[in-house]
């Protein structure tokens, strides 16, 4: 599971959620100690996902930055790696492709989707140098990621996909 | 104008004399460097103020470009045999503009604003180089380097739209705004003469620096904030 198909990223926003999707959902809000029984928004466009991310932050955002503070103890990465940058870029080219298709010229918007997936694959890579758990909430989040959906985090007691 | 014959790779440049050899090696190192402290002290730190994941996200985006622009920077001067201790930030002072102890968003915002305006400037400057990967390089790294500037204005438009966030905003300019004009460097600087000798750069330290202070002062004016007043030795 790494970020080597790009292209896959961003393609299915918006759709109707599947059963391996919730159990990613469910897998990475308990993995975080939020619980499973948080209610879902499915997110079904651009400009609701601009609306919504630019809302403070939740508590949630605190706790995988705990989290992500813990394993950076256990594990280095170093974030100018040429590789990663490429992947980074590509991801930016995945979110620019989607927006594109749905008619969406907001370069901001398309920055701060290529950031939330580069932030998720290294948080997936510090996992994995951390040698946790493939069930930590990190690598179920990545795997909506890969599955080609942009999680948005807790908005209100929700958890919002888009 | 550049006044040396264009060179077009890194084989034809090792048939240049040794000045222009190091005069580019200067070049790329301090654009090296530079890029890469800005991302260790200014960006990635500041994910952790942004208040919205939206604004989080884009930082991690921009941190992330501001990396890329210090590996082709670093690309190109590998390839013209600089050695690597002299880009890693360990090892070299770096430039006062970075000294500044960011500790909010605000501050964050403001550093967008004026040193990103101050950046594009630099690379403005290496658009007609007589080095082509250079200025390959300098023309790729335009487009961001703007977004990131149009990052620090939306930002501080927004922070701006309420009394607090305008006292804020305008305490943080007080406070950076005089690191910046030492960033173009000294006048009459021996390193600008043999830059530009060789059409690496096309102006005076001086002749930048009056331009960016105008520039500044034009922006600040159209978002109603106020340009502090310069150190006299500026």
């Amino acid at each position: 599971m790494t970020a080597d198909d790009p292209q896959r990223w961003f393609s299915t926003l918006g759709e109707p959620l599947g059963e391996a999707e919730r159990a990613d959902i469910d897998a990475y809000l308990a993995g975080l100690g939020i619980g499973p029984s948080l209610p879902t928004l499915l997110v079904e466009s651009w400009t609701q996902a601009g609306s919504l991310t630019r809302s403070p932050a939740g508590s949630w955002w605190d706790i995988e930055e705990a989290e992500r503070t813990r394993l950076e103890k256990l594990a280095n990465l170093d974030p100018s790696d040429p590789e990663w940058l490429t992947t980074t870029d590509a991801l930016h080219g995945a979110a620019a492709l989607a927006a594109v298709r749905a008619g969406v010229a907001d370069p901001g918007l398309v920055r701060a989707a290529a950031g939330a997936a580069a932030y998720a694959t290294y948080q997936f890579r510090l996992t994995r140098a951390a040698k946790a758990s493939p069930d930590h909430p990190f690598m179920r989040k990545y795997a909506l990621f890969c599955g080609g959906r942009w999680p948005l985090g807790v908005y209100g007691e929700r958890f919002a996909i888009f | 104008m550049a006044t040396h014959p264009e060179v077009k790779t890194a084989e034809d440049f090792r048939k240049q004399p040794a000045e222009y050899q190091e005069a580019v090696k200067k070049i790329l190192v301090s654009h090296a460097i530079n890029e890469l402290y800005g991302a260790q002290v200014f960006d990635e730190p500041a994910i952790k103020f942004a208040p919205t994941p939206y604004a989080k996200w884009l930082t991690c985006r921009v941190a992330m470009e501001e990396y890329h622009h210090h590996v082709r920077f670093r690309g190109l001067a590998d390839d013209v045999g600089v050695p690597g201790e002299r880009m890693d930030t360990r090892n070299k002072k770096p430039l006062s503009i970075f000294e500044f102890p960011m500790k909010s968003w605000e501050e964050f915002c403001v550093i967008k604003l004026l040193a990103d305006l101050a950046e594009i400037l630099q690379v403005e400057d290496l658009l007609h180089c007589s080095y082509i990967p250079l200025r390959n390089v300098a023309r790729t790294t335009m487009p961001e380097e703007k977004f990131h500037a149009q990052f620090g204005r939306d930002f501080c438009s927004e922070l701006i739209k309420t009394p607090e966030g305008k006292v804020k905003v305008q305490d943080a300019i007080d406070r950076y705004f005089p690191y910046l004009p030492a960033f173009f460097g000294a006048a009459h600087s021996k390193n600008n003469e043999m830059f530009r000798k060789y059409g690496l750069k096309q102006r005076k330290n001086e002749e930048m620096r009056a331009d960016y202070l105008a520039r500044v002062k034009d922006l600040l004016d159209s978002l109603g904030l106020r340009m502090p007043k310069i150190p006299a030795a500026a």
